[in-house]
């Protein structure tokens, strides 16, 4: 679970692992297998950690599903940023150092929105408290997650 | 319910050290503390960035706007922090409510702050060292949420 989670922080903070970029991106498919599985392990625990009534469940379901399928199409992208990344990581130019940082803070921003868009879904359908448990949820998930994944890209030269 | 505010202080403090390092109400060894990180912070960017004198020139003026920036947005997470604590135990729907939209905002406003200054920093130095430093300062923001969310616990 652990490295699962761990190369599913690796896209969410658009790093990557050392071994990514000696290998080159993983191709297209692997990473798409990648994503659905940290999805639904992550789908996991949070309704474990929530601890939501049958009715609840009802209602959260749908829109933490779709909420996936949408971070999913932003985890893709993030994906073609470390591809991006690795396969400039060794002749960095000035334009290709531009266009990767302004696709990560387009990414980094797309997530962050996406998780308030979410919750504002989410605050018709639950009681407040339990949206605001499903945010710290998400941010603690992502936060231990971007630290391992960050500590593991190297810096650019 | 207390979630060691000094340590999220601590924590929070590494984004902009050097202004909380003045705050009143601190004891004096903790200011001797902050000033610490603070000082610690810097010479982490200096030591890895690289920079000419005239490349200096230009970066540091504006990160030490970006760290000012910050400030009220700390003392805004530090309140909303605090009003969190404070009605931990009894959180009715409406407070939760209220922490959750103000948290909302304040994460919006500091990645649109982050963004909005790599952008000028991208236009005083070499893209590859911008580069550089956004993912200094990403590594340092990342390992400064794991800590305070870490302290922090799931509403009830």
């Amino acid at each position: 679970m652990k490295k699962i989670l761990i190369a599913f922080a690796a896209l969410a903070a658009l790093g990557a692992a050392e071994s990514t970029l000696a290998q080159g991106a993983n191709t297209r498919d692997d990473t798409e297998l990648l994503i659905s599985q940290i999805q639904t392990d992550k789908r996991a625990i949070v309704l474990s950690t929530l601890q939501l009534t049958d009715a609840q469940v009802q209602a959260f379901t749908p829109i933490y599903d779709e909420y996936q399928r949408e971070m999913k199409e932003v985890f893709t992208r993030g994906s073609q940023v470390i591809e991006k990344f690795a396969a400039n990581y060794g002749s960095m130019t000035d334009d290709a150092a531009k266009d990767i940082m302004k696709d990560f803070f387009n990414v980094r921003s797309d997530r962050n929105a996406l998780v308030e868009k979410y919750a504002k879904k989410l605050q018709k359908e639950l009681p407040a408290t339990k949206v605001l448990q499903w945010v710290q949820v998400e941010n603690k998930l992502n936060a231990l997650l971007d630290v391992e994944a960050a500590a593991s890209v190297p810096i650019s030269r | 319910m207390r979630f060691g505010p000094l340590a999220i202080a601590l924590l929070v403090t590494a984004l902009s050290p050097a202004v909380q390092a003045q705050d009143a109400g601190l004891a004096a060894d903790e200011q001797i503390l902050l000033k610490q990180i603070s000082t610690n912070k810097k010479a982490v960017y200096a030591a890895n960035l690289g920079l000419t004198e005239e490349e200096s020139a230009k970066f540091w003026p504006i990160y030490d706007e970006y760290e000012a920036k910050q400030k009220p947005l700390q003392d805004r997470f530090l309140a909303n922090l605090n009003t969190f604590a404070e009605k931990y135990d009894t959180l009715s729907e409406d407070d939760a409510a209220a922490v959750l939209k103000e948290k909302m905002a304040i994460e919006k406003e500091g990645a649109a702050l982050k963004q909005k200054y790599t952008a000028k920093i991208a236009k005083a130095l070499p893209p590859k060292k911008a580069l550089r430093y956004a993912q200094l300062e990403t590594r340092v923001q990342n390992l400064v949420q794991r800590d305070v969310y870490s302290l922090i616990p799931l509403a009830r």
